[in-house]
């Protein structure tokens, strides 16, 4: 057999190979369930707001047809039908909208995503680890799922190098201040050890002052955070306005007049919407964060 | 006479309620859906996957779900309401509905989220927990072999008090998983399905069978068990059992519902008012009526702010209670 012969035909077996494996494949979701892969899905619901800006950045937009009705990014997704919450979403709108991929997360109850197995739906959930690495796990299996492997790869690339970029300006940074993250406008909510906001602080070179608590969400107790006395504060808030609402009752009503960062006045405010999502943009999120708390290391550029 | 007219009127109107709330149920949701597409689809359509899913899998599994978890929570509360000869007396006053629920928010705090043939873990542990509690209630109001009713009650209170207490805490302890907690408490049949009527529908078959056995016997007991016993009457066998199926009532319906209030203190109350205290009717027209009740209830919840869904405790009380205030005025 000439080389000829011999390429062409390892080439033969090469996409043979190739083809039957991309017409029938299994891939496990979060939960353990096997979720076969057949031809790339045409009309996709997303449960979940995060899910949601996945599939718009990886240039899916067209083949999603439902949404949840927090998904108000990228501003295409708000055209999309409305099948609910993410904790309640309309059984009988999913079922309506004929879709050939559900994608779930975590943030969807249990027992409805069961509901939705049996009903026969193709669910594939997601349940991400609490790091940013994993959010890129996310546009990862998202990519398998959609046969938008090579894109979800190049995507993965450039978040990466981003990711890597703000790393490297952070190199310089000796001292990590003291940071409280204000969640849900008035009261003291943040995040404890279990949330992924606690990594993005940590990789933003901070220290979470109720990092050491083994929860994900809970109410800070007001003495303890006048006594971990923390040099600035996140406002995590849905608009300006909101932040300016929050920033005032942490001022004034919550006692902390006397901590070293309502002294400084470094209250800050970040989107909400931009932060509390486990998707792409947490990368835009880390820079806005090390900016904030690290604006030296940002002066050169 | 009159009482017998009285009674088929109030049959028919119930019997008339009952299918336009079925019917009602089966056109109403979060996706339009006209007469003619239901028509169309019991009578050309049956086969279409989307429509079939739809109607049959989650609005009538639903309504029907709703029936007999309304039908077993007023027949519960129509028993324990001639147990205890109190009006106050519904079926979760021996601590049954704070029982199951416990077991619930429990099973949902281990993280188990398993199936056996159908059923959920989260509603063993419910039926489990809820059944476990009253029984701990009855052997301890029964010191000395002396058995007290007041004392059965009261140690319902009681424990049901300390079972909220520890389900409070465990919401508390576990926060995202908050949401599925308070499905428990507030009740819903968001998730009805067709495996949890196979499980609530024999013990209600069951109960209803024994109650309507036994409701000559209740009709004695309430003129005082010394009475009942005189006119022959097994006064200690016969409480027990009215006690386990009452119980078995409530536990059933907590543990595929979650706790739905009102229902069961309210409606025996409406029908003693219509129809008089004789209780085989009593017994028969209570589990109708609640049934019915809950269907529209469920509709309510489901509809009024659609596509979110309300709590059905909040419709029960809501239309109930003013509804029930009204007809206590009437009958005095």
């Amino acid at each position: 057999m000439n080389i000829k012969k011999k390429s062409s035909v390892v080439l033969f077996i090469l996409l043979a190979a190739f083809i039957l494996e991309s017409q029938e494949r299994t891939i496990k979701d979060d939960l353990g369930f096997a979720f076969e892969i057949k031809s790339p899905p045409q009309r996709i619901i997303s449960l979940a707001p995060n899910i949601t800006e996945t599939l718009f950045a990886l240039g899916l937009g067209e083949k999603v047809v439902g949404v949840t009705r927090y998904c108000d990014f990228p501003e295409e997704a708000m055209k999309k039908e409305k099948i609910g919450g993410i904790v309640d979403p309309s059984l009988e709108k999913i079922i309506a909208l004929k879709a050939d991929l559900i994608i779930g997360f975590r943030g969807n109850p249990l027992p409805t995503i069961e509901r939705l197995r049996n009903l026969n739906l193709p669910v594939f959930v997601l349940d991400a680890g609490t790091t940013i690495e994993s959010t890129l796990s996310i546009v990862k299996k998202i990519g398998t799922v959609t046969h938008a492997e090579k894109r979800a790869e190049l995507f993965i690339d450039s978040l990466r190098e981003r990711y890597e970029r703000i790393v490297a300006a952070l190199r310089s940074v000796t001292e990590e201040p003291k940071v409280f993250l204000s969640l849900h406008g008035s009261g003291l909510w943040t995040c404890g050890k279990e949330s992924f906001l606690d990594d993005l602080v940590k990789k933003a070179r901070g220290v979470n002052i109720a990092g050491t608590i083994p929860r994900k969400w809970l109410n800070y107790n007001r003495e303890h955070l006048i006594h971990e006395d923390p040099e600035v504060i996140i406002i995590l808030a849905g608009s300006k306005q909101d932040f300016l609402k929050t920033k005032k009752w942490i001022k004034s009503e919550a006692h902390l007049e006397g901590t070293k960062a309502v002294d400084a006045d470094r209250i800050y405010f970040m989107d909400e919407n931009l932060a509390t999502r486990q998707g792409p943009r947490l990368i835009e999120a880390l820079e806005e964060l090390a900016r904030l708390l690290h604006p030296h290391c940002f002066e050169k550029e | 006479m009159k009482a017998r007219s009285k009674r088929l009127t109030l049959l028919a109107v119930l019997l008339f309620l009952f299918i336009s709330g079925f019917l009602l149920s089966l056109l109403g949701g979060p996706v339009e859906t006209s007469p003619g597409d239901l028509f169309d689809f019991f009578f050309h359509n049956l086969n279409d996957p989307t429509l079939r899913k739809i109607f049959i899998d989650i609005r009538l599994s639903r309504a029907l779900l709703a029936f007999l978890v309304g039908a077993s929570l007023s027949l519960s509360g129509a028993i324990l309401q001639g147990y205890f000869q109190n009006p106050m007396a519904g079926p979760f006053v021996v601590g049954v509905s704070s029982g199951a629920s416990f077991g619930a928010v429990l099973c949902i705090y281990l993280g188990l989220n398993v199936r056996f043939f159908g059923f959920s873990l989260q509603s063993l542990f419910a039926f489990a927990s809820g059944f476990a509690i009253v029984f701990l209630v009855y052997l301890l109001s029964q010191r000395k072999s002396v058995f007290k009713v007041e004392t059965l009650l009261l140690t319902g209170i009681a424990a049901g008090a300390l079972a909220s207490a520890l389900t409070s805490f465990l919401i508390f302890f576990k926060s995202e998983n908050f949401e599925q907690a308070v499905f428990w408490l507030l009740g819903s049949f968001k998730l009805a399905d067709w495996n949890q009527i196979i499980a609530v529908f024999p013990y209600f078959l069951l109960c209803f069978a024994l109650a309507q056995w036994l409701a000559k016997d209740m009709n004695l007991l309430v003129q005082g068990d010394e009475i009942a016993q005189s006119l022959g009457c097994p006064v200690n066998r016969v409480r027990k059992t009215f006690l386990a199926v009452s119980t078995l009532l409530a536990a059933s319906s907590v543990s595929v519902s979650g706790i739905i209030g009102f229902v069961g203190l309210v409606v025996p109350h409406w029908i003693r008012i219509l129809i008089g205290p004789n209780h085989r009717h009593l017994f028969f027209f209570s589990a109708l009526t609640g049934g019915v009740f809950l269907v529209y209830s469920d509709f309510l919840a489901r509809t009024l702010l659609s596509p979110t869904e309300l709590p059905i405790g909040i419709i029960t009380a809501a239309v109930g209670a003013p509804f029930f205030i009204y007809l206590l005025n009437q009958s005095r």
